[in-house]
């Protein structure tokens, strides 16, 4: 219990120091959103001051980020100076989406992954060996942002894929059968790119976990013992395999989601990816720093979860 | 090994102490360990002091205590006039040249990307003395000295064997002219022959240079062949100190004794060097 | 061995497309703002050795596109007259290594006449001149900003691992905080806290500073690592004994120890962040125009007509695989060599 305790208070405290260093950030930006407002010879200074008073752009930064935090924990994420609505239910939705998109990526990632990786491992000394060697080599030096385009490509090019969005635009009378069916087909693309950016990594870790174990004595007593192979990888490589993997899992959540960024915004998904962009070439201040923080919350969050599991499916770590 | 010591004392301890705080591995407490404490000791010039005890930080904590690369927690060392715990940062650095250390590993003790020229010289760069020419030559000087083939003067340690690398480091210390070596476990590492040819080295330069040494060691039989004078540790503790003949003829302390009675007698050990000796 | 001839090809891979990038102004037939607005989005020019009526002529040459009256996208090739490829053309003039003026290209055809390997952009400006100025920019970005990163990682590692303590935990916590964030948000994040209208110099430089600082953490984890252990050693302790300080045996003693990992860092760094600088003016946080950068040219990949009917833009994609592949075969070999000396 004192693992988990500690790795809780850990995490929170990593999710406060990542709040105040976006929001110092953005304070110690030169200028603000009220520059353009500035720059408009119709406004006069006085009202733009005021704008300012009332925004609260003139405390200092201490005192601004207290009011912020206390008003985050409150829920209330600040107000977006572009889309003149408050920032929470605004990220919420694209939260959701993001959330969505990386939730099956990750899930066609590992599904995959795992017993190609196995697979790869047990049959590592034959000529299938090389050739998948050589392929998830050259699927990981390509740079995420070629792979997007080009998928956006073959979708352009082929028609076999909507090339963004989320739903198609006709929804009267959907029945929910027919609106899931055209939720998958556009998640189908960004999911797909996802999952292949992260697939060769995690390949490559399962591989080397697995081809760990299965030299490991113990296994090798075990086939001794005349137990048949699916008994075999089930329970006794996996479990031990599975430890490192549990940390991997971790890990991907971080690339994942740096990935999304760039698949929602070249696939259009309307997500987080998107959001952030727009916030950042209008310097919406608390966008910036609510999508800041809640990225950084599903990372953390992700590496506790992954924490727990470890916690759960290991016993030695529970007699520390 | 030497002639007795001429009587000034130039290394002086009183009331030396050191303790370390460690934390146990699962609880994180942490608790205090006693290194050594309330040592006292006064080494003569030109003498060879012995310091033997059981395998254990206590001598080799005070080893690097007493070769100033450790500050003791209580107690003053004096050496010659200063007192080196009181001394400042300036005066530290020059005192540096007057105490040196022999590790046990020589392998270890020396950088493996250095050549053996710029292993003997980096004292004398660090201290900023000489130009860079003459440091070369001082340190072939001093190659030559310990025995070693000055055409290995662009060789790195690992091209060395492992009793010529403890010669390098030998070299090495002797860069600055110290006056007292201190030769923590020295020869530890070596085998009998290099042993004793190491021995043989130390001895000529003891004579030649009027070298103190301080020599810690756990294995009595060297000690027996080499000490003027031979203190015993025991559980961070002195427990016993007297000159090298009385001490093996009368020891007082129930642990010295325990030690002396485990070493093989003194004619045994005489007669295997008489065996290894080349005939 | 294996390694060392793929390490050898991967080297002579890179060496060639940098002087190709750095000589941008001697391979590219045009300058990378040289539009011709008569021929937006025009293919890449094919090359010839037939004409029309059918007689061979050695020297390659090129036809004038002219607008399809019938198709506002496409073009059409006017086959009366002829533009011979020639080698050592003089062209626009330019500055090698910005300072010798000159104005030989390497190849070009006689105006009217366009030889647009790449095909040609939204303003008619040749693709493959902006992807070799282009390069000038990323690459540059690149390796400026892992030059920073390094320096940065090694300073922190280094000060971390050497003093330990609390200085080395509050490091080391401010790194897990760089790390616990995914990078691109992070960078999103710090380039929003830079102003917008400035000139394109400083952009450039507050991209290289923005992307180098903050991926200091792993390497100054690493260092750090090789640090804590290189401190401990008896040659470290002797060299102490002889008045050393600290800074010298961080120099001479503690740091070279390090090399190796320094090395893979920065073969797995440049690449990286000629990526970041990419993606961000791809995004439009970077340089703009009419400075071309890789990201630049990509970006207009974004719009669906493009995509859907001028396949050639998506070329200097193509074209950049083979330079990342040859980057992380270079990583790859280096880690190899560096596990087999340092046993």
């Amino acid at each position: 219990m004192k693992f988990l305790a500690r790795r809780t208070l850990h995490a929170a405290l990593l999710l406060v120091g990542v709040s105040f260093f976006s929001f110092a950030l953005l304070q110690w930006a030169p200028g603000d959103f009220l520059d353009e407002l500035r720059l408009n010879p119709q406004i006069s200074k006085q009202t733009v001051e005021a704008l300012r008073g009332e925004y609260g752009l003139n405390e200092s930064l201490p005192v601004r980020y207290e009011r912020w935090l206390f008003a985050a924990a409150k829920g209330d994420l600040g107000f977006s100076l572009a889309y003149k609505s408050p920032v929470g239910p605004l990220i919420a939705v694209r939260a959701r989406n993001t959330l969505v998109l990386t939730g099956t990526a990750m899930l066609l990632a590992w599904t995959l992954a795992i017993p190609l990786g196995i697979w790869t491992a047990v049959n590592r000394r034959g000529w299938t060996n090389r050739i998948f060697g050589a392929a998830t080599s050259t699927l990981l030096t390509i740079p995420d942002l070629l792979l997007f385009l080009g998928l956006l490509l073959l979708a352009v090019r082929t028609g076999w894929f909507p090339a963004g969005g989320m739903f198609s635009d006709a929804t009267d009378g959907a029945t929910f059968l027919s609106h899931a069916k055209d939720l998958l087909a556009h998640l189908f693309l960004p999911a797909a790119g996802l999952a292949i950016v992260s697939l060769p990594v995690l390949m490559r870790h399962v591989r080397s976990a697995a081809i760990e174990v299965l030299d490991a004595p113990f296994v090798r007593a075990a086939r001794g013992h005349g137990i048949p192979r699916w008994r075999l990888l089930f329970r006794y490589v996996l479990p031990v395999a599975a430890n490192p993997l549990i940390s991997l899992f971790g890990f991907s959540i971080a690339t994942m989601l740096s990935a999304s960024l760039l698949a929602e915004v070249i696939l259009s998904w309307p997500g987080l990816g998107p959001l952030l962009l727009e916030a950042t070439l209008s310097r919406d201040i608390y966008v910036v720093v609510a999508t800041v923080l809640l990225s950084a919350t599903f990372l953390v969050v992700g590496n506790l979860v992954s924490d727990l599991l470890l916690y759960a499916a290991d016993p030695r770590i529970r007699v520390e | 090994m030497s002639a007795a010591g001429q009587g000034e004392v130039l290394l002086r301890v009183r009331g030396l102490g050191k303790s370390y705080v460690q934390r146990r591995e699962f609880t994180r407490e942490k608790f205090q360990v006693h290194a050594f404490e309330g040592i006292e000791l006064a080494v003569q010039r030109g003498a060879t002091f012995a310091i033997v005890g059981e395998s254990g930080a206590g001598k080799s904590s005070l080893a690097r205590c007493l070769a100033l690369l450790e500050r003791p927690d209580c107690g003053e060392i004096w050496i010659e006039t200063k007192d080196v715990t009181k001394a400042s940062r300036a005066e530290l650095f020059e005192l540096r040249r007057k105490v040196q250390l022999i590790f046990q590993d020589a392998t270890a003790a020396l950088n493996g990307r250095f050549t053996a020229a710029e292993i003997i010289a980096e004292p004398m760069r660090i201290q900023g003395l000489f130009g860079a020419a003459q440091r070369r030559e001082r340190a072939m000087e001093l190659m030559e000295q310990v025995g070693l083939p000055l055409a290995g003067a662009k060789k790195l340690p690992r091209e060395w064997s492992g009793g010529q690398r403890q010669r390098l480091a030998i070299a090495r210390a002797l860069a600055l002219e110290p006056s007292v070596l201190i030769l923590d476990e020295a020869l530890a590492n070596l085998d009998l022959s290099n042993q004793e040819m190491i021995l043989r080295l130390l001895a000529d330069l003891q004579a030649r240079r009027g070298l103190t040494y301080i020599y810690i060691s756990h294995d009595l039989r060297l000690v027996a062949l080499i000490a003027d004078e031979i203190a015993v540790m025991h559980e961070g503790r002195i427990v016993e100190e007297s000159g090298a003949a009385e001490f093996f003829a009368q020891p007082r302390n129930s642990y010295a004794r325990d030690l002396i009675r485990a070493m093989p007698p003194l004619e045994t050990i005489l007669r295997e060097r008489l065996q290894e000796e080349p005939a | 061995m294996r390694g060392n001839r793929k390490l050898g090809a991967a080297l002579v891979f890179l060496a060639a497309f940098h002087a190709a990038i750095l000589l941008a102004g001697f391979f590219a037939p045009y300058g990378f703002a040289t539009q011709d607005r008569e021929l937006p989005f025009a293919p890449p020019t094919r090359i010839h050795f037939v004409d029309a009526t059918g007689q061979w002529h050695a020297r390659p040459f090129v036809y004038v596109l002219a607008s399809d009256p019938a198709n506002p996208n496409a073009y059409v090739a006017d086959t009366t007259t002829r533009y011979p490829l020639h080698l050592f053309v003089a062209g626009e003039p330019y500055k090698i290594a910005g300072m010798l003026p000159t104005r030989t290209h390497l190849f070009g055809v006689a105006e009217p006449g366009r030889i647009f390997l790449l095909g040609s952009d939204a303003f008619g400006r040749d693709q493959l001149s902006r992807f070799l100025y282009g390069g000038q920019l990323s690459l540059m970005a690149g390796l400026l900003a892992a030059v920073l990163t390094l320096a940065a990682g090694i300073a922190i590692g280094g000060v971390a691992g050497f003093y330990g303590g609390w200085i080395d935990d509050l490091l080391m916590r401010g790194g897990e905080l760089f790390l616990a964030l995914p990078w691109l948000y992070l960078l999103f994040a710090v380039r929003a806290a830079m102003p917008l209208h400035v000139s394109q110099a400083q952009v450039f430089l507050l991209l290289v500073a923005v992307v180098g600082l903050i991926g200091w953490a792993r390497p100054a984890r690493l260092v750090r690592g090789i640090v804590l252990s290189a401190k401990e050693r008896n040659s470290v302790l002797a060299a102490r004994g002889f008045g050393a300080s600290d800074l010298y045996l961080m120099r001479r003693h503690v740091l070279p120890e390090a090399y190796g990992v320094i090395l893979t860092q920065i073969t797995l760094l440049v690449p990286q962040y000629i990526l970041a600088e990419v993606t961000l003016t791809f995004l439009g946080l970077g340089v703009g125009e009419p400075m071309p950068s890789w990201g630049s040219l990509l970006a207009s990949l974004q719009q669906y007509y493009v995509l859907a009917t001028y396949w050639w833009m998506f070329l200097p994609a193509l074209l950049l695989i083979p330079l990342f592949l040859a980057f992380y075969a270079a990583a790859d070999a280096i880690q190899e060599r560096l596990k087999t000396v340092a046993l």
